[in-house]
């Protein structure tokens, strides 16, 4: 029997957590679909990170610590090229200087790194963190920036007959979860479809075979690396448009973390998976959680939206260390 | 029964490889050559220097000593991608399979080096991508056919018993259409019937598609069946060379043989 | 359907190239896509083989072997060799090349089509010993290339020669054809009869295209029907149903691309009309209680649920007699969408509008599952020398026991031994150079003497019991139908062969082979190691879950009133398969009870005996040929026998 019931445990608790608060009449059916979507929606962002972390790890073993560096530096090329040109042809452009970031990085740092030990890359890639965080703000500014989509950001009020009260949605919120979503689908077309998908899930299951069959890791390991500069790129877009572009945001994508710890290290539906749930957990457990812990324990309230991604994480390492989506490694013999 | 094969000049010569791994020496002064179309044996016993031998040929290791000339140019410092490049294949001894994707991938990944077209109209699957992956299709159709595991295209390799994975492994080799094609222990592990099956399937590449083979194997029997000339390796140090008859009665090699429990 | 006048097999192909020439007529998986001839593309192939074989002295009278699995072009050969008033003669390809020779001696073969190398090997192997043989076309060139034989000759060179001799003599082909007539020699089946030589069962034009018609008007066959051929062509039953029935319907038949693959290929074609013996049907329940067994609990219990609802009401559902209660109808419907259904897609069977099992009884219990699940199996009754049909069950009679009632056309009769006689239009002319067992077979009258023991019950069915001359009785009088207790083992999934003895002897005996598949995973999943069949067959444990199975086939012996008293006191495990190679089964494997009780005569004497243990040693053929010995002290084991008058009062 596979030992399966500590995570459906722990599924069942956070089923119940997202049902209570709808069926114990504490929230309006309104407000909680509310919350819902919202949740959502920053779980659409969380997922973008964690994709990106998920398919780098993947194709070349490197737990890339820049990924969230990565969103904001793309961000704020964006937005400053922006002022100077069309929306589209900042984006562009960002997408050139970010390949070319993904070729820099392969030839600086990964290729005289290969064979080394985890942690040297590790370190390696928290250095890179640390030179895209301050290089960025050399070149582009350290102030706050907008990126300006030309979407509405007004609310719409929908479903007005279904709930009482109706629902506010923000236009914008969608176009970006469709937005997030058609790359989505487009990367497991590119991956399941493509000659060059195929070399690059060839390269992530096994290294010397890929090899030894001509697929050459270098040029392997850029194209990865452009990838989760695209991710890092539609990522950071979003985000600008919605926050603004500020250096918050390479804080906020370590939330990127939990969310792949959740999903599993090697899967991309991990990524976006454990994203959504990361998203919807903690706003759920900010909105309704957080006024009961409040009057429960007279604590001052606040920030479980800070916290409750890393319990999450931590919950289970303990139960299911491989993900939710993760590979177990079962050896036949 | 069968006739003639038209066995060619020398398209691989190894000349006076030396390798060591710090104080090991793993090859000593090792020299000798591999006809177009034949098939070549290196046998010895566990731990004679056949794995490095091929893994310096393949690239994998450079050797302090010695060159390797392949069609007649000498090749020097090349990593395995490139030699692949070149039309050498190699198989491996531990399965070096892409266990997650399925049978039909992990052949078809044997066909990369040969794909051309750019990678907008690959994912479109249009215009001249889509006859481009068709080709390739066919190929390893052909390859499928040929290795009789049309029953399993779509099943992930890592839940196929092993005799089947050794099986994919040739195939994915055989879809770089080698010139020469280096095959590690590729009967080691396996049973009678399936060490027969494989057997036939390496004569018949031969025969069919004219490919040079190498084969390396611990164990002689098999090989010395099925092989033109072999080359024995004991200890680093080549001891016989020649046809099987000839090595079977080599004084040295017998003693190396005997030296060795099994 | 095609007319009258369309009396031979090449007339009646050059009616379907001309009224359906684009219609598919056979179909090939090749490099994983399905090719496929029409019925013109099929008759240029056939007339370019012809006129090939002619070029290379084939003529009227003549016999060509075909050799290989089904494959269109060994199809086209089967028709090409007819085209000039030859005889086709398919022979089993798994056969060692040792079981040929009195076949080529016997009908002198010179001209012989071959798949592929390892037909190739065998045939050049019996060369010295059958030297009329002159001429090997192969289909697969592949490993052949090297050969340099003068007697071979590759397909493709003899349609090129035939192509030259075509443009050469542009009428030669048609007026091959036209001399044709339908009382001439169509096909010949080797029997591989229990005893002695093959006999070669000619058929004619007539006798064949009369009982493929009777069956397709009888069960209403048309054009657009799917079969996958599957089962060796030298088979009536795959003959009948590939070729004849498919020239007289002109309905497409698919080769599978190779024996590994047949359950992909079966759900990619979707066949609606599938025939099989029970052993294919035994294999693919098997397949599915194993991953059935392996399966999670919620999914196995699902299973075990709607299959126990689908025993109750199924068959009478499909049956569409009598009426069947709402709630069942839906809880049935339920089971279709969630379980049934997908059974039916995984075997392969979702479009299946008939179904027929025969040449051997059928357990019950494997009948009843198929038809639970909705697909429409029947039996059907029929031998070699009938050309299959002599009795189909109608779609509303479908009787787990009984073969049905004879077809239109066909008289049956049981004489007082109790043997079954039978007159057709499909019977055979006569037994190829063999007089006296034709006179044997087909008396004055022209009844045929099947050698079936059976009768015909209230509703006009045939039931069969067993084969008259098996049939036997204990020494106290009590019946003894050997085969029909063995057909009861062989329905555990766990029993893969049985043999019954009896016949003048105090109690019955059995000798059992397990099934290594399902008796290994059931092993496997108690953690019981073993290295292979002798040592698994010798284990306690499966001891035990035999003689379970033994002692459920006695309790329901105990109800009936015929052969209560014929129930299995002692049984062994055999220590190795029962193998076609070591001549223990036939060809179409059927135990060969004689031949069993004669190698195993020691056996025999210790379930007899009073010992509890019991040492063989026997000699063994492996595939390549080379001979060894396997020895092992059996165990005899001890069955529970019930009360015959407490079982019936309870039933």
């Amino acid at each position: 029997m596979r030992r399966n019931w500590p995570v459906l445990l722990l599924g069942l608790v956070l089923l119940i957590g997202l049902i209570l608060p709808l069926a114990s009449g504490a929230a309006p059916a309104g407000f909680y679909v509310e919350v819902l979507l919202g949740g959502l929606m920053t779980g659409v962002l969380y997922s973008l990170v964690a994709l990106g972390f998920a398919l780098i790890f993947k194709a070349s073993g490197v737990f890339n610590f820049a990924q969230g560096a990565m969103v904001l530096f793309a961000a704020l090329a964006v937005a400053r090229l922006a002022e100077h040109m069309p929306l589209w042809a900042a984006i562009v452009i960002s997408l050139a200087i970010m390949v070319l970031v993904a070729w820099l990085i392969e030839r600086l740092v990964l290729r005289p790194l290969v064979n080394q030990e985890g942690v040297a890359l590790l370190m390696a890639t928290l250095g890179v963190t640390y030179f895209l965080d301050g290089f960025g703000q050399t070149v582009w500014g350290s102030d706050i920036y907008k990126i300006d989509l030309g979407i509405a950001k007004e609310p719409v009020m929908i479903l007005e007959q279904v709930f009482q009260g109706g629902i506010l949605v923000n236009k914008e919120d969608f176009v970006a979860a469709l937005v997030a979503a058609a790359l989505v689908a487009g990367l497991t077309i590119f991956f399941q479809k493509t000659a060059t998908g195929r070399a690059l899930r060839a390269v992530a299951d096994d290294h010397q075979a890929a090899q030894s069959i001509g697929i050459p890791l270098n040029r392997i390991w850029v194209v990865v690396w452009s990838i989760a500069g695209l991710v890092a790129l539609v990522a950071g877009v979003i985000w600008g448009s919605k926050l603004g572009v500020q250096f918050s945001i390479a804080q906020v994508a370590l939330k990127a973390l939990p969310v792949v710890i959740l999903g599993g290290f090697t899967s991309v539906s991990g990524a976006i998976v454990g994203g959504l749930i990361v998203g919807v957990g903690e706003k759920m457990a900010e909105v309704f959680l957080g006024p009961v812990l409040v009057k429960a324990f007279d604590l001052a309230g606040g920030g479980i939206e800070n916290w409750f991604a890393y319990v999450l994480a931590l919950l289970f390492l303990l139960v299911r260390p491989e993900g939710l989506f993760g590979e177990k490694h079962i050896d036949r013999v | 029964m069968a006739g003639e094969r038209k066995i060619g000049a020398p398209i691989l010569t190894v000349e006076g490889i030396s390798l060591s791994f710090g104080g090991v020496k793993a090859l000593q002064n090792v020299s000798f050559d591999v006809r177009e179309h034949e098939i070549r044996a290196i046998i010895g016993p566990n731990g004679a220097g056949k794995s490095s031998m091929l893994n310096v040929i393949n690239g994998v290791y450079h050797p302090q000593q010695g060159t390797i000339r392949y069609q007649g140019a000498e090749f020097h410092d090349m990593d395995s991608h490139q030699v692949a490049r070149s039309g050498i294949a190699r198989t491996f001894q531990n399965l070096a399979l892409f266990k997650g994707m399925s049978v039909l991938d992990n052949i078809m990944t044997g066909r990369n080096l040969r794909m051309r077209s750019n990678l907008l109209l690959q994912a479109l699957r249009i215009g001249p991508a889509l006859r481009e992956e068709l080709e390739h299709r066919t190929v390893v159709e052909n390859i499928i056919e040929f290795l009789e595991i049309q029953a399993y295209r779509k099943t992930p390799v890592g839940r196929l018993p092993y005799g089947l994975q050794k099986r994919v492994d040739l195939a994915r080799a055989l879809a770089m259409e080698p010139k020469v094609l280096l095959l590690d222990e590729p009967m080691a592990g396996m049973n009678l019937e399936e060490k027969q099956d494989m057997c036939r399937f390496i004569l018949d590449v031969n025969d069919q598609f004219g490919t040079t083979i190498v084969l390396i194997e611990h164990d002689m029997g098999v090989v010395m069946d099925i092989s033109d000339r072999v080359v024995v390796l004991d200890y680093g140090k080549k001891i016989g060379d020649g046809t099987p008859d000839a090595v079977r009665a080599n004084q040295a090699v017998i003693d190396a043989y005997l030296g060795v429990s099994h | 359907m095609a007319t009258q006048a369309s009396d031979t097999f090449p007339r009646l192909l050059q009616h379907h190239a001309a009224t359906r020439g684009a219609r598919p007529a056979i179909r090939e998986k090749a490099l994983g896509i399905w090719q496929t001839w029409t019925w013109s593309d099929l008759l240029a192939q056939v007339r370019a083989t012809t006129c090939g074989l002619a070029a290379r002295g084939f003529r009227r009278g003549l016999n060509l072997a075909i050799i290989g699995e089904n494959r269109p072009r060994l199809y086209c050969a089967f028709a090409a060799a007819q085209s000039l008033g030859g005889v086709p003669v398919p022979l089993y390809q798994d056969a060692v090349a040792q079981e040929w020779v009195f076949v080529f001696q016997n009908a002198e073969i010179e001209f012989a089509i071959a798949e592929d190398q390892e037909q190739v090997d065998k045939l050049l192997e019996i060369q010295p010993q059958c030297p009329k043989l002159k001429h090997i076309i192969y289909d697969d060139s592949r490993g052949l290339r090297n050969y340099s034989h003068p007697d071979l000759i590759s397909f493709e060179q003899l349609q090129e020669l035939g192509r030259a001799f075509d443009a050469a003599h542009p009428q030669y082909f048609q007026s091959e054809i036209d001399q044709g007539k339908a009382a001439d020699v169509a096909a010949m089946f080797y029997t591989s009869g229990t005893t002695g030589n093959p006999k070669g069962v000619v058929h004619t034009h007539d006798s064949l295209l009369k009982a493929a018609r009777m069956g397709a008007e009888w069960e209403g066959l048309t054009g657009d029907e799917e079969v996958l051929a599957y089962l060796p062509m030298a088979w009536i039953g795959q003959n009948i149903f590939s070729i004849a029935q498919a020239y007289v319907c002109g309905y497409c038949v698919s080769c599978p691309e190779s024996a590994e693959t047949v359950t992909a290929d079966m759900r990619e074609i979707g066949p609606t009309y599938y025939f099989a013996p029970p052993r294919p049907f035994e294999a693919l329940l098997t397949q599915i209680t194993i991953r059935m067994d392996d399966a999670g609990r919620l999914k196995r219990r699902l299973y075990d649920f709607f299959m126990a609802h689908a025993r109750k009401v199924g068959p009478t559902i499909l049956d569409g007699k009598d009426p069947v209660g709402l709630f069942d109808r839906l809880l049935y419907r339920v089971g279709d969408w969630l379980v049934y259904g997908p059974l039916r897609n995984v075997l392969g069977m979702s479009r299946i509008k008939r179904a027929y099992t025969g040449g051997e009884a059928i357990g019950p219990d494997l009948f009843t599952f198929y038809r639970s699940i909705g697909v429409n199996l029947k039996q059907l009754y029929g031998s070699t020398e009938t050309a299959v049909f002599v009795c189909i069950q109608p779609n509303d009679q479908v009787k787990p026991d009984t073969v049905g009632p004879p077809m239109k056309g066909v008289e049956v009769k049981v004489v007082a031994s109790g043997e079954v006689l039978i007159r057709s239009p499909g019977l055979f002319r006569e037994y190829y150079k063999n007089p006296d067992a034709t006179r044997e077979a087909k008396d004055g009258e022209g009844w045929f003497h099947t050698g079936d023991a059976g009768f015909i019950d209230r509703d006009g069915h045939l039931k069969i019991i067993d084969r008259a001359k098996d049939v036997g009785r204990l020494n106290d009088g009590t019946l003894f139908a050997p085969k029909y207790l063995e057909n009861k083992l062989k329905f555990f999934p766990y029993v893969k062969e049985a043999v019954a003895f009896g016949h003048q002897r105090d109690k019955v005996c059995a000798m059992i082979n397990i099934d290594m598949e399902a008796v290994g995973n059931w092993a496997e999943r108690r953690n019981l190691p073993y290295s292979g069949y002798t040592d698994l067959a010798s284990q306690p444990a499966v001891c035990d879950l035999v003689r379970e199975c033994v002692e459920k086939v006695n309790a329901d012996l105990a109800a009936d009133r015929e052969l209560g008293g014929s129930q299995i006191a002692r049984f062994v495990i055999l220590h190795k398969e029962l193998d076609a190679d070591d001549g223990e089964l036939t060809r179409t494997r059927k135990v060969r009870r004689g031949f069993i009780a004669d190698k195993y005569g020691a056996i025999v004497e210790g379930l007899y005996g009073d010992k509890g243990e019991v040492f063989i040693e026997t000699q063994v053929k492996f595939e390549d040929g080379r001979q060894g010995m396997v020895s092992a002290n059996l165990r005899i084991l001890e069955a529970k026998i019930f009360s015959t008058a407490a079982a019936r009062k309870a039933a």
